[in-house]
């Protein structure tokens, strides 16, 4: 018998994928160096004789005013960036898919109050809305993940209740119903695998914009506070700096540079394989 | 009697692996005939008709044929020229006729950018218009021409669709299963429009249609298309009444007759119509028929003019009846 | 008696325009085991709302359907809800009614799965042998539903439809969405397969040759009432209500080329089910109308033991 070619064989097949996960999967290695307290340097040592040091043998990235390490505190910023990511965006899919799938199956009041509450949350703009709740909720990173899951899920209950809704009125849906299946089996085996694309295509880019929104959070004072590192808070900081040090700018911003687009080319090639129409006919 | 159109090996493929979709189809009308091309699903009965406008869907290309008009070949006009003959003396009905109207706009401005589009001069092109939808039986056209097209019912806006088609007074109107989303008292009065317009006309027709009792109540020959190929062509009274081809004789053998007592077993014919680009140099109908031999599987049959009936068969049905 | 529909109405709101669709407007019909119900009309007749309905899943605004006198649906209470109906549903597109994602053997494995109906090891056996009741191969298991034909799809659907063991099969259109060539391939299945399971079928068409060719009973619907009722060969060869005689008459014939009447044809369309005409609803195309026709609604009542029609002028 002919294996069948899973989608996971479609995805290895784009160019623009492979580089995408490589590009992803370099940047969570370097975030976990840093987790396991591997980094070259502690990033929050502090050297002030070695202050401001352009790249080199020993601070790879160079330093910043204080002397710490650029690199050090850079993979770590990608590790908090990453897990805020996370954090996030994983509670905003389980929350928003929830939602969306239970609220587009059963239709009616439950459907109304799920969609009013989210189009109330989409009215705002999303870094308005999170520095709003992160100001209410407090600075620290499961805070800020709080504060970005609550604008992302009215993205996923969005993402989630639309193949809901049109696979809810084909025939083998009814059938389903006439054969006496039960909900949860209805629900389970023939709504859900129709969910399943759209929404890890839709991780993979809230993924990037979740980075990018911490980023902004912390640019802005809120997300991480100093001394911790973060891509966001590096970049804030190193802009009085960077008229003489351009690395203390440039490497934050190239590492958010490299996981935004990582993640957003994990996302297109994810969406060229899950979706059978885009698969050339073999 | 010179012909209106004629279709002169045409094949058409699909533009990027060069899949065969229609091979070798030659049609010809005289002025005033209706034709009836039948055929299932993917016999390439649609774009034969669709070729003749120039209206191929995306990826899909004459790969070879001519199809003459009034002496021009429309595959090699100018863009211009053909443009003008669309519309002008070519016109189509579709099988849709939901779509086939633009929904935001009323159907008496549709009618006037008919006339407008074709710099056609008429008078009063309001009472031009207005004519046309009492023509074909529209009720209160005054009403109709100020409406939009989800105010009618399909079968009403089916008649709108006519009388758009109608109004240049074309000298050829293909209808692509115009009658196929409309229920059967309403396809009977679209029919009786049609064939009442036709022939006050003096218009020839090219009905493409999968429903075998649609055409045999309205054209005057028809032509039978089987995986991308004609198989056999002639007058509706010799197709029905005594099919050469096994596929003829098998389709019209597996339907139920309303009109008859008898609830015999249907015949049917096994298997299914294969692709037309699978099927090479054979009988694209070998493998279902019951008649076949060696020789189906190892040459191709070619249409054989016998008076005004051909059949693409090596071993045709002598006539029974 | 097997299945009894008595003074079904079907409302469904439409509430951005306040107005009611009156799908059906008090069906009562019978079918007894092992007979054939052919019910045709034109779109907006209610047939395919009737077929819902039966199957439970939707409810009635009013009226019973009852199976062998277990009331099967009264008012909105359904009692079918996870339990396997008697009663299983064939549709008309078998483009739609197979789950793309699921191969044809776990389909039709699910329906047993689901409800317990075969010990676990007699499962894989049972599916091959339903697949070999509507004529297909043992190797059509693992294929999914876009590799086979349309004629093959419908032949799982039924194949799935079996494997609930019901006693009633509700076939709406099932040949409609089918190439020509292959209908009657499907039509002959159904047959056959009546025979083999003593099937009681209730087929819904607007193809009165496909009604005609498989019915033993023939109901005549528009607007959501049957306005003839009558064994197969009574409403063909000699059809009472006048839109019978119409419906028959606007069928385009292949075996009389060239014999239709084209200059004849009944006039109007099909009102709208929200605003169905006073009296009889057939009054305002009906070439036998009188002034009385839009006062009173006509009941179906008997001109011979096994024929009714529901029309003032005719029952006299």
């Amino acid at each position: 018998m002919k294996r069948e070619r899973t989608w996971i064989n479609y995805y290895l097949q784009s160019t623009s994928g492979i580089v995408g996960a490589v590009l992803v999967l370099i940047m969570i290695t370097l975030s976990l160096i840093s987790a396991f307290g591997l980094a070259p340097h502690d990033p929050l040592e502090q050297n002030p004789m070695d202050a401001l040091q352009g790249p080199n043998g020993t601070y790879w990235f160079g330093t910043d005013q204080f002397g710490r390490d650029i690199f050090s505190r850079s993979i770590d910023g990608m590790r908090r960036s990453l897990s805020v990511a996370l954090l996030s965006v994983g509670l905003a899919t389980l929350f928003g898919v929830t939602l969306g799938v239970v609220g587009g199956y059963l239709g009616r009041w439950i459907d109304n109050i799920v969609v009013r509450a989210s189009d109330v949350i989409f009215a705002f703009p999303a870094i308005l809305l999170a520095l709003a709740i992160v100001n209410s909720l407090g600075n620290s990173w499961i805070d800020t993940s709080i504060a970005i899951a609550i604008v992302y899920t009215p993205i996923f209950i969005r993402v989630a209740r639309g193949p809901v809704l049109s696979v809810k009125e084909m025939d083998y849906i009814k059938s389903a119903r006439v054969l006496g299946y039960s909900s949860p089996r209805i629900l389970g085996r023939h709504i859900l695998p129709n969910v399943f694309a759209p929404v890890v295509v839709q991780v993979a880019l809230s993924l990037s914009w979740a980075i990018l929104t911490e980023s902004g959070l912390s640019f802005l004072g809120l997300g991480t506070q100093p001394p911790d590192a973060s891509l966001g808070l590096m970049v804030s900081e190193a802009q009085a700096l960077a008229a003489f040090a351009w690395w203390s700018l440039a490497f934050p911003s190239i590492f958010i540079t490299i996981v935004v687009i990582g993640l957003n080319l994990v996302g297109d090639g994810l969406r060229d394989a899950l979706d059978p129409a885009r698969r050339s006919t073999s | 009697m010179r012909s209106l159109i004629s279709l002169q090996g045409l094949s058409i493929k699909t533009s990027s692996d060069g899949r065969s979709l229609t091979s070798d189809v030659n049609i010809s009308l005289i002025e005033g005939e209706a034709l009836g091309i039948v055929g299932e699903s993917g016999s390439g009965k649609t774009l034969t008709a669709l070729s003749i406008l120039g209206l191929l869907p995306r990826g899909v290309e004459v790969a070879s044929g001519e199809i003459n008009f009034n002496g021009e070949n429309l595959l090699s006009i100018d863009p211009e020229r053909l443009r003008g003959i669309r519309g002008k003396e070519i016109s189509m009905v579709y099988q849709d006729p939901m779509t086939a109207l633009n929904p935001v706009m009323t159907v008496g401005n549709q009618l006037l950018e008919v006339l407008d589009c074709h710099n056609h001069d008429v008078k009063d092109p309001e009472s031009h218009v207005k004519q046309s939808l009492i023509e074909v039986g529209i009720p209160d056209p005054d009403r109709a021409l100020k409406s939009y097209p989800h105010e009618f019912s399909g079968g009403m806006r089916q008649r709108v669709v006519i009388a758009m088609s109608l109004l240049l007074s074309p000298k050829l109107l293909i209808a692509d299963e115009p009658t196929t989303a409309l229920d059967v008292t309403i396809q009977r009065q679209i029919l009786s429009l049609v064939s009442r317009q036709r022939s006050r006309r003096q218009m020839s027709m090219l009905w493409i249609t999968h429903d075998l009792g649609v055409v045999a109540n309205l054209v005057d020959r028809v032509a039978v298309m089987y995986a991308g190929r004609i198989v056999e062509v002639g007058t509706t009274k010799q197709i029905f009444n005594s099919p050469q081809h096994p596929y003829t004789q098998g389709l019209l053998a597996s339907l139920p007759v309303a009109s008859s007592r008898s609830r015999n077993r249907l015949a049917s014919i096994p298997g299914v119509p294969p692709k037309p680009w699978l099927v090479g140099q054979s009988c694209s109908f070998a493998d279902r028929c019951q008649f076949a031999h060696k020789k189906c599987r190892e040459s191709l049959p070619l249409l054989d003019a016998r008076g005004t009936k051909s059949v693409a068969c090596f071993y045709p049905i002598a006539s029974s009846i | 008696m097997t299945l009894v529909i008595d003074n079904v109405i079907k409302k469904y709101p439409i509430r951005q325009s306040k107005s009611v669709v009156n799908a059906l407007n008090g069906i009562s019909l019978n079918i007894s085991k092992g007979q054939t119900l052919g019910i045709v009309g034109e779109s907006g007749c209610g047939k395919s709302t009737l077929a819902r309905l039966i199957v439970g899943l939707e409810s009635p605004t009013q009226g019973a359907i009852t199976w062998r006198d277990n009331v099967l649906l009264r008012g909105s209470k359904n009692q079918w809800r996870n339990h396997l109906s008697p009663a299983q549903l064939v549709f008309q597109d078998p483009y739609s009614s197979l789950n793309p994602r699921q191969r044809i053997g776990e389909c039709i494995k699910e329906v047993i799965v689901a409800h317990n109906l075969r010990q676990k090891e007699e499962i894989d056996s049972r599916v091959t042998e339903l697949l070999k009741v509507v004529g297909m191969s043992e190797d059509m298991k693992n294929r999914y539903p876009h590799q086979l034909s349309g004629g093959q799809r419908q032949r799982v659907s039924i194949a799935r439809a079996l494997a609930a063991e019901p006693e009633l099969l509700i076939l709406d259109e099932p040949v409609s969405a089918l190439d020509v060539s292959v209908r009657a391939d499907v039509m002959n299945l159904l047959v056959d397969l009546r025979k083999e399971f003593g099937l009681t079928y209730l087929f819904i068409s607007h193809d009165l040759s496909m009604v005609r060719h498989i019915s033993d009973v023939i109901a005549v619907m528009y607007l959501g009432r049957v306005v003839e009722l009558g064994t197969w060969d009574e409403v063909l060869d000699n059809p009472q209500h006048p839109y019978t005689k119409a419906l028959i008459a606007a069928i385009p014939d292949h075996s009389q080329v060239g014999q239709m009447d084209l200059t004849v044809s009944l006039e109007g369309e099909v009102p709208s089910p929200t605003n169905i005409p006073l009296g009889c609803a057939f009054h305002v195309r009906c070439p036998i109308a009188v002034p009385n026709c839009s006062k009173m609604i006509p009941q179906l009542l008997p001109i011979k033991s096994s024929q009714s029609v529901a029309c003032s002028e005719v029952v006299k």
